[in-house]
């Protein structure tokens, strides 16, 4: 039992980190993304294969899946965001589509369909931590650290700017912010942070595949940021909890046949958006709904 | 120094779809001094303004900014340069405090960081506070924006564009619908921020407001510029007042 | 003669694509309503007609009409249960559009669930192929297709030109005052424009449904083409929407030619992308629009 609820523990962990991180561009910059799944796969296959071709540890599996998931997500920011935010949605949604017919032809590298198996036990600094407490800890050191340094971004100039970009775009651009440059800057953040939680994810199971990359999971990452609510930092961890644990509760549901667990779920997610932008936009946990404007010229 | 060319227009024109928004207009604005633009709807106002802030190319002529050209560059880099504007329906930063939103209005740098180290840093905040003081907001410095009065508004509108230390600014129908009281207080604020060198070039419809702020009036109608000087001379002349009001042949 | 039987399947689809695209494109250009729940109408209509039309055996005309009817409904009941709340508050392009994403969401799900996860084709004589030239096969419900597809096109450019609510339609995007200004209520022409972008794509969904077959994900892979055709053809523009939809088509099967069937999906980003960097306003968008 206490294996499962460190399994559990360890899971909702890597999701937190993704849900953080998409909580960043969607919640504090207004970019809709439809893409963080491919940022998690490309975290995590570059891991497993730093780790499997070239013995590399923890450290610097992580660093490798952060840059590269970075230049990409620069290859998808830069065209897309010079132009309006349905553009960088449609993109998104392209980019997630093309992504996943490239890690099930790209045989060589990502093991096509059947995936990579067989990645070594993790090492960070030195030491084993494939053990699951230890491995638990290092998740929760990892959302922790980014959590950190998120925080200090939004309170930062940087993070200003990118509320302002939210709010109203033409006004900031008034101001001289470099718009398009503020929002590829957020993007590669979030982008490489989210490889973190694939690196995670790729030594805690020792094998990945595509499955884990495709468009339900970026689904469920929006699902999870906007249950537990946006533009704060601890909203995107409670959707997390909420949404990882929502499978566990429905299989005490007994009416419920087991193949269509997954399809009521996906159910439930799609209700819970609809319901919440009628009624609570600002998700569960977010900083409550904002007044109506009073009175604008007249 | 006073007098001196901050910015030029010369023969710019507009196309929309046939339609001449702006039709060959040139003037100048002048430092330290404020200009209105006036003249009645449609006249191509908003439009001016927009090809002065780069949000719009103009088919001809040139636009310059401190004897350099601005024509083509994008926006952003022209209020850098200290070309500032509001807008008529203000565009505040909605879920941002007051604080924020004077406080982001001095940080144009896109990096993850201002540069300039502690000293532009201590002269940001310094920027930041004497905006604040200006415009009376101090108390309000936590409230976020979408929570102001309309007045309140108005002054934010303002004390943004006064931290971002722009030296044009572009007001868009500043002050409409403030009351007097308020609209005193707006004018004292922008007459101070003239005396201490700011050049104000203001889009205003009523008259009273523009007879008490005006150093130069510029009457543009159709997307012609029909006539530029004194407020005295423009105010008082028949065929203007005519077209202003509306009393115009078939 | 492949290239030429390539080219063919792709007027077929580009044409399938072409209605769908101009709904949503319909729906978007005049309620500036980022409808990502629009394949689900797709995805509705489709499975009422196999349903119907297959499974209990309804003569095709009855199953069309259920289907249109069912494609209308879901138009109208999205504009009036969920877009017009939202839109009374807190109406971001945000909430809109994870709204709409929630419905797609559910119904793709709520489909799978009901009828099944596998591949449902309706069995008919008309997509049965006939050797034209040599090597060269057509099936009728090709001609079909594109025929329907030039006649629907054709009467919504009529509708959109001459009458009043077209007309409306056209300004409500420019201007919800001016609606006003023909005698119409800006909220009755923003319903008009949902059933009838939502309504436009049954001949595509009944075809997809005699030819490729239906997936629950289907409506998904619809949403990304109408979506990325509207980009292509200009946000704005309904011709603009209907050649991007046959363009897509006509790259998604030419693509063939060359690379594995798996990468089709691959082309349509690869034009979408395009597109984005090196004109953005699409083939007939207002260049404004793309700002």
């Amino acid at each position: 039992m206490s294996t499962y609820i460190i399994s559990l523990a360890i899971l909702i962990g890597i999701n937190a980190i993704l849900a953080v991180t998409l909580n960043f561009i969607l919640g504090y910059a207004g970019i809709f993304s439809l893409a963080h799944a491919i940022f998690f796969g490309i975290g995590a296959y570059t891991a497993a294969i730093a780790a499997m071709k070239f013995g590399a540890d923890f450290t610097v599996a992580t660093a490798a899946g952060m840059v590269i998931s970075g230049v990409i997500s620069l290859a998808l920011a830069l065209p897309a965001l010079r132009v309006r935010g349905e553009y960088f949605v449609a993109a998104s949604l392209g980019l997630q589509m093309l992504a996943v017919t490239v890690f099930s032809e790209w045989k060589s590298v990502t093991g096509g369909i059947g995936g990579l198996i067989g990645i070594p036990p993790v090492r960070f600094l030195g030491f084993d931590v494939s053990d699951p407490v230890l491995f638990l800890g290092l998740t929760i050191a990892c959302l922790a650290l980014i959590m950190i340094v998120i925080r200090a971004l939004v309170r930062s100039s940087f993070g200003r700017s990118l509320k302002a970009i939210r709010d109203d775009e033409t006004a900031a651009s008034a101001l001289g912010k470099n718009v398009a440059l503020l929002k590829t800057l957020a993007v590669m953040v979030s982008s490489s942070f989210a490889a973190v939680a694939g690196s995670l994810f790729a030594f805690y199971l020792s094998f990945i595949n595509v499955e884990s990359f495709v468009l339900e999971v970026s689904v469920q990452i929006i699902a999870m940021v906007i249950i537990g609510g946006t533009g704060t930092l601890l909203g995107p961890v409670i959707g997390a909890v909420i949404v990882l644990l929502l499978p566990a509760l429905l299989t005490y549901l007994p009416y419920l046949p087991p193949t269509e667990i997954g399809s009521i779920q996906q159910m439930i997610y799609g209700l819970a958006m609809v319901l919440l932008m009628i009624f609570r936009p600002s998700g569960l946990w977010g900083y409550g709904q904002s007044q109506d404007r009073k009175g604008d010229a007249p | 120094m006073t007098g001196d060319i901050l910015f030029q227009a010369d023969n710019i024109s507009k196309t929309f779809g046939g339609l001449k928004a702006v039709n060959d207009v040139s003037f100048a604005l002048r430092a330290g001094i404020v200009t209105t633009l006036v003249g009645p709807n449609g006249a191509g106002k908003t439009t001016l303004f927009n090809a002065m802030t780069g949000h719009l190319v103009p088919d001809q002529g040139s636009v310059t900014f401190l004897g350099k050209s601005i024509l083509g560059l994008p926006h952003w880099k022209i209020a850098r340069l200290g070309v500032g504007r509001t807008f008529q329906d203000l565009k505040l930063f909605s879920h941002m405090t007051v604080l924020e939103n004077v406080t982001t209005a001095t940080e144009s740098g896109s990096w993850l960081w201002q540069t300039g180290g502690r000293a532009a840093k201590a002269a940001r905040i310094e920027r930041v506070e004497r905006a604040l003081e200006a415009t009376q907001l101090v108390r309000r410095r936590d409230t976020r924006a979408v929570d102001l009065s309309y007045a309140e508004r108005k002054f934010l509108s303002i004390a943004r564009i006064m931290a971002s230390g722009a030296r044009l600014w572009l007001l868009d129908e500043p002050a409409s619908g403030l009351d007097r009281s308020s609209y005193d207080r707006f004018l004292t604020v922008l007459r101070n921020e003239v005396t201490s060198g700011v050049t104000i070039c203001i889009i205003e419809h009523n008259l009273d407001i523009v007879q008490s702020i005006s150093d130069r009036i510029a009457f543009l109608d159709q997307g012609k510029l029909l006539a530029e000087g004194e407020p005295k001379t423009i105010l008082s002349d028949p065929a203007l007042a005519a077209i202003y009001f509306g009393e115009r042949g078939p | 003669m492949v290239l030429l039987q390539l080219f063919l399947n792709g007027l077929q689809l580009g044409a399938i694509y072409a209605l769908t695209a101009v709904g949503f494109s319909l729906i978007f250009g005049s309620t500036k309503i980022f409808h990502v729940a629009h394949g689900s109408a797709f995805a509705i209509s489709g499975y009422i007609y196999w349903w119907l039309a297959s499974k209990l055996g309804v003569p095709w005309p009855i199953a069309t009409l259920a289907a249109v009817i069912a494609a209308a409904a879901f138009g109208l009941l999205m504009e009036r249960f969920i877009y017009r709340p939202i839109q009374r508050h807190e109406a971001s392009f945000f909430t809109v559009f994870i709204a709409a994403f929630g419905v797609q969401l559910f119904i793709q799900n709520l489909i799978g669930t009901v009828a099944g996860r596998g591949m449902e084709t309706v069995n008919t004589p008309l997509s049965r192929s006939v050797e034209i030239m040599d090597g060269l096969f057509v099936a009728p419900i090709s001609a079909i297709s594109i025929v329907v597809a030039i006649v629907v096109f054709t009467a919504l450019s009529y509708f959109l030109g001459r009458t009043h609510i077209g007309i409306a339609m056209r300004a409500l995007s420019e201007n919800p005052d001016l609606v006003r200004v023909f005698g119409l209520d800006p909220g009755r022409v923003a319903q008009y424009a949902f059933v009838i972008g939502s309504a436009v794509v049954v001949p595509g969904a009944i075809f997809t449904a005699m030819t490729a077959g239906l997936n629950p994900a289907i409506g998904t892979h619809v949403m990304l083409v109408s979506l990325a055709a509207t980009i292509v053809g200009g946000i704005g523009s309904v011709r603009g929407a209907a050649c991007g939809g046959m363009l897509l088509g006509l790259a998604e099967n030419l693509a063939y030619w060359k690379l594995d069937p798996q990468w089709s999906e691959a082309v349509t980003f690869v034009v979408l992308f395009a597109f984005i960097v090196f004109r953005p306003s699409g083939f007939f968008g207002s260049p404004t629009a793309a700002r």
